[in-house]
């Protein structure tokens, strides 16, 4: 597990157990990278950061449309494999949450221990540190800083 | 969720003891419908619920014997009934541990049989 | 006991030569520790590879760990060393009844008994095992025999066809007494525990998750069958089943007294 943050670091790892995830993935909403689980290449995560955020921002518009309020997650359910992606709100703006599991755990269960990351995240993120602007000019440097970190590149 | 499956599942839970009764989806873990006495962690109660029926499947499936119709977790503090609610639901109900398991156990295999 | 710990590890980090990693390796095992008191214990073996009870210590360590070939290695490195070290004998007397080895371990539980002649529970372990042994070179059907130490005490006497299968296995899906077959005859132990194995850890987390308290029991229905899965110690896992024809509240005491029993081999054997 690679974090930005370090206090992100234990209620992921958490997560990653209980859930019984595979993967796991917290970014902004800009798909500026905080903390992942399970990735083995940059790219991936580079792939994965962009995908998500750009989905859970199309979700957005197409419910801004629909005059529907907002969707809660987003989840694709494989034969082998699913995709949970779900946006929460944190003091500092919106985060973005992507777990990939396996048939040895289900939706629910991951669903279930999502929620309890997300209180943990919200109790443990510190309340007086600045936020960062994310710009969308500097929103590749970010990317690539982040994946440095997450990677020591 | 029809009212049907909520009268069904408001039956269950006016035996004394029952905190909840839920429709839950076998494979996914999700609550389909509940009824709750108080507040509880209905969330929770499917998704491990599902969790272990489908571990038990394996007992079953490897004796080659039926699937399973009612499961019952007995804990210090509560007890978890699970039975088969019909294609891909299962119905689960968490009691005291005073309950009577009979009239539960019943009740639980009638409500199946009424939303089959 | 952290604060020992804590201690300890700094005295060993001070003195990498120091024996204080005997009893850090031992209280973090104690703590189910594992990974880090066989690090220990393993680097405090590699040190001082004379030293008996540092091998004993890895040995009790990997049996803890289910690494039962490794555990085999280390307690054999003591006898080596040590020809009439307690400890061993009765390790290995484990092990070779884990692997069916019989004579092995009722040889090795008979030195154990030499070196600690007032040990009641080493004879009481040596009679069970002989008991067993003669069972079985009297039987055509060694499962049969083997279910012996935890069938429970109301199924004494009773035809096979009456008797209650009865499965002892560990958490990591071995197992340890008794076999379950399927309808067709054919032996589904192995299968049956590699299952179950983790179920215990599931059933743990739903209770816990769901402020249940400890779970003691998971009673299931499967059309002419009812199974009773139990925790006789925090390491094992029993199941029973009977036909539907023995009702649940029977089975459930059936369980109560299969859990004794099987409890009270566990306590003989080690």
């Amino acid at each position: 597990m690679r974090t930005i943050e370090p206090w992100v670091e234990r209620p992921l790892t958490t997560f990653v157990a209980e859930a019984q995830v595979r993967v796991a993935l917290l970014m902004t909403s800009s798909g500026q990278v905080v903390a992942q689980h399970g990735f083995t290449r940059s790219l991936d995560v580079m792939t994965a950061a962009a995908l998500g955020a750009g989905i859970v921002a199309s979700t957005r518009e197409i419910a801004r449309e629909m005059s529907a309020g907002t969707f809660g997650a987003v989840v694709h359910q494989g034969p082998r494999l699913g995709v949970y992606l779900m946006p929460f709100e944190m003091p500092g703006g919106t985060w973005i949450g992507l777990a990939v599991f396996g048939p040895d755990t289900s939706l629910g269960i991951v669903q279930l221990f999502f929620g309890k990351l997300v209180d943990d995240l919200v109790r443990e993120a510190p309340r007086e540190a600045p936020t960062r602007q994310v710009l969308p000019e500097t929103f590749e440097d970010d990317l690539n800083q982040s994946l440095r970190a997450l990677f020591g590149r | 969720m029809t009212s049907r499956e909520q009268t069904v599942l408001d039956d269950v839970t006016r035996i004394g003891g029952v905190r909840s009764a839920l429709l839950v989806s076998a494979d996914d873990g999700l609550v389909v419908a509940e009824s709750s006495v108080e507040g509880q962690h209905t969330e929770a109660a499917a998704a491990f619920a599902a969790r272990l029926a489908q571990r038990l499947t394996v007992l079953t499936r490897t004796l080659q014997t039926p699937p399973m119709s009612m499961l019952l977790l007995q804990a210090s503090g509560g007890q978890l009934f699970i039975t088969q609610g019909g294609e891909g639901l299962l119905f689960v109900a968490i009691t005291s541990n005073d309950v009577n398991i009979g009239e539960v156990r019943l009740a639980l295999l009638d409500a199946a049989g009424r939303i089959a | 006991m952290t604060d020992d710990i804590a201690s300890m590890t700094l005295k060993l980090a001070q003195d990498p030569a120091s024996l204080v990693f005997l009893p850090l390796a031992e209280s973090l095992r104690k703590r189910g520790q594992l990974d880090a008191a066989l690090t220990v214990a393993a680097r405090g073996a590699a040190r001082y590879p004379e030293l008996a009870d540092a091998h004993d210590l890895v040995a009790r360590i990997q049996s803890d760990r289910g690494a039962g070939d490794d555990a085999f290695d280390a307690w054999t490195s003591v006898l080596r060393l040590v020809p009439d070290h307690l400890g061993a004998h009765k390790g290995l007397a484990f092990l070779s009844y884990r692997t069916g080895d019989l004579g092995r371990s009722v040889k090795h539980l008979t030195r154990a008994l030499e070196l600690a002649p007032t040990d009641t529970s080493l004879a009481g372990a040596i009679e069970r095992l002989r008991t067993l042994m003669a069972t079985r070179a009297e039987s055509v059907n060694p499962p049969e025999a083997d279910r012996i130490p935890v069938t429970p005490e109301a199924d004494r006497g009773r035809p096979a066809t009456e008797q209650t299968p009865t499965l002892l296995f560990d958490q990591q899906g071995r197992v340890m007494q008794g076999t379950l077959a399927r309808a067709d005859g054919v032996d589904a132990s192995d299968a049956v525990a590699a299952a179950l194995a983790g179920v215990s850890r599931e059933a743990e987390r739903a209770t816990r998750l769901l402020d249940l308290g400890e779970w003691r029991a998971i009673a299931i229905e499967s059309g002419a069958v009812n199974y009773e899965l139990r925790t006789p110690t925090p390491e094992t896992l029993l199941l029973v089943m009977r036909g539907r024809e023995v009702p649940a509240g029977r089975l459930a005491r059936i369980a109560d007294r299969a859990v004794e029993r099987a409890r009270q081999w566990l306590e003989d054997i080690v």
